[in-house]
């Protein structure tokens, strides 16, 4: 497998200021690990979109830090993105230490096609992205590929037990939880013609428990008024 | 129409719409999602014609999620009333969204179709939109 690398420099800026670096090109970001101090980074932003495209979550990369001699081995833990515009703001590196297990998530990727997609009789519904395994970061896979065709019924369902990963990696995830399940296409759909408007009948919490009492009360204050 | 079952108090404030949406802006369950980029009230009506413009178009096949729920009252006066005797009767409900919130979300139906579903899906709806993807929110996705 390729090597991906990628380049950083010492930040100095921190706070509110890092919006200049941002406008400048580049993404902040914060290097870490098990015994290394944490060091605020500068990262140029196209080298970074090329270095996580390439390696996601779960693919080692080397970062050489400008002015520090050691290149460190580094994972992409968490990258904060704009909600609506989807840029990068912020990565943070974890730096691995190849005899130690890591936890980590790895992406599943689906492959092939079920028979009953095939003829419209069922759509795929994935019900896990990710699992988490712990494993040491040489043993780490670029992806879990689940094959589904042999979901040939609806209901059909593969597990995270029915996964099946190498001896050296060890899964998390609860293994009673869905991956992928075959569910019945949604029946179409009979309009309405009429539509009624219920507004006003919406139970108020509170009120039934105060039942008759409150009532007999309220009617005994009117008649006093009266 | 989507409405609470029951709700703690009938009536309530109008509240304000500042800043994004910092819950429900990401792809959880789907492939595809209809995201705002406006702050609105979304009354229930507005859902369900948006919710029926999707089911229309995609038929058979597919998955919808309705990422919001219209769980907050506005009232109004009676027409030609005049003013005071207090807060007027419930008339409707409405779902707070503020930009950067996941409307709804589909999956088994390819990429064109969404786009399509949704385009027609947002003309129903009182604010600006946009289509995206899970990849836009992935690490190896999304924009630089």
């Amino acid at each position: 497998m390729e090597e991906i690398l990628l380049n950083a420099e010492q930040r100095q800026i921190t706070g509110k200021m890092v919006k200049q670096l941002r406008h400048k090109g580049y993404v902040p970001g914060v290097l870490y690990g098990h015994y290394t101090e944490p060091i605020n980074l500068r990262i140029e932003q196209r080298a970074l979109y090329q270095a996580v495209q390439e390696a996601g979550m779960n693919r080692l990369i080397t970062l050489n830090i400008k002015g520090i001699r050691d290149p460190r081995r580094v994972l992409v833990r968490e990258l904060q993105r704009d909600a609506i515009t989807h840029t990068m703001l912020h990565v943070d590196l974890y730096e691995v230490i190849m005899t130690e297990r890591i936890t980590t998530e790895v992406s599943i990727v689906l492959t092939g096609e079920s028979p009953m997609v095939q003829d419209g009789e069922g759509l795929v519904f994935q019900g896990l992205d990710n699992i988490e395994i712990e494993c040491l970061p040489g043993d780490l896979p670029p992806q879990i590929e689940v094959d589904i065709t042999g979901l040939d019924v609806i209901d059909a369902t593969i597990l995270v037990s029915d996964l099946k990963l190498s001896d050296a990696i060890e899964i998390l995830t609860d293994a009673e939880e869905i991956v992928v399940r075959i569910l019945p296409p949604a029946r179409e759909e009979i309009e309405e013609v009429v539509e009624v408007e219920e507004v006003a009948e919406v139970e108020v919490v509170g009120e039934e428990e105060e039942g008759p009492e409150a009532e007999a009360e309220e009617e005994a204050k009117s008649g006093r008024e009266q | 129409m989507l409405m609470p079952k029951r709700v703690k108090y009938r009536k309530a404030h109008r509240g304000r719409m500042k800043g994004r949406a910092t819950r429900g802006n990401y792809i959880a369950f789907g492939q595809y999602g209809l995201q705002a980029l406006e702050p609105h009230w979304i009354t229930s009506r507005q859902i369900e014609a948006a919710r029926r413009a999707i089911v229309r178009y995609v038929k058979r096949g597919g998955k919808l999620w309705i990422r919001i729920f219209p769980d907050k009252p506005v009232t109004a006066k009676a027409a030609e009333t005049r003013m005071g005797g207090g807060k007027g009767a419930l008339s409707h409900w409405v779902a707070v969204v503020k930009p950067g919130r996941i409307l709804f979300e589909i999956t088994g139906v390819n990429e064109e179709a969404a786009r399509e579903a949704f385009r027609l899906a947002s003309h129903k709806l009182p604010i600006r939109t946009q289509f995206v993807t899970k990849e836009d929110f992935s690490a190896g996705g999304g924009a630089q």
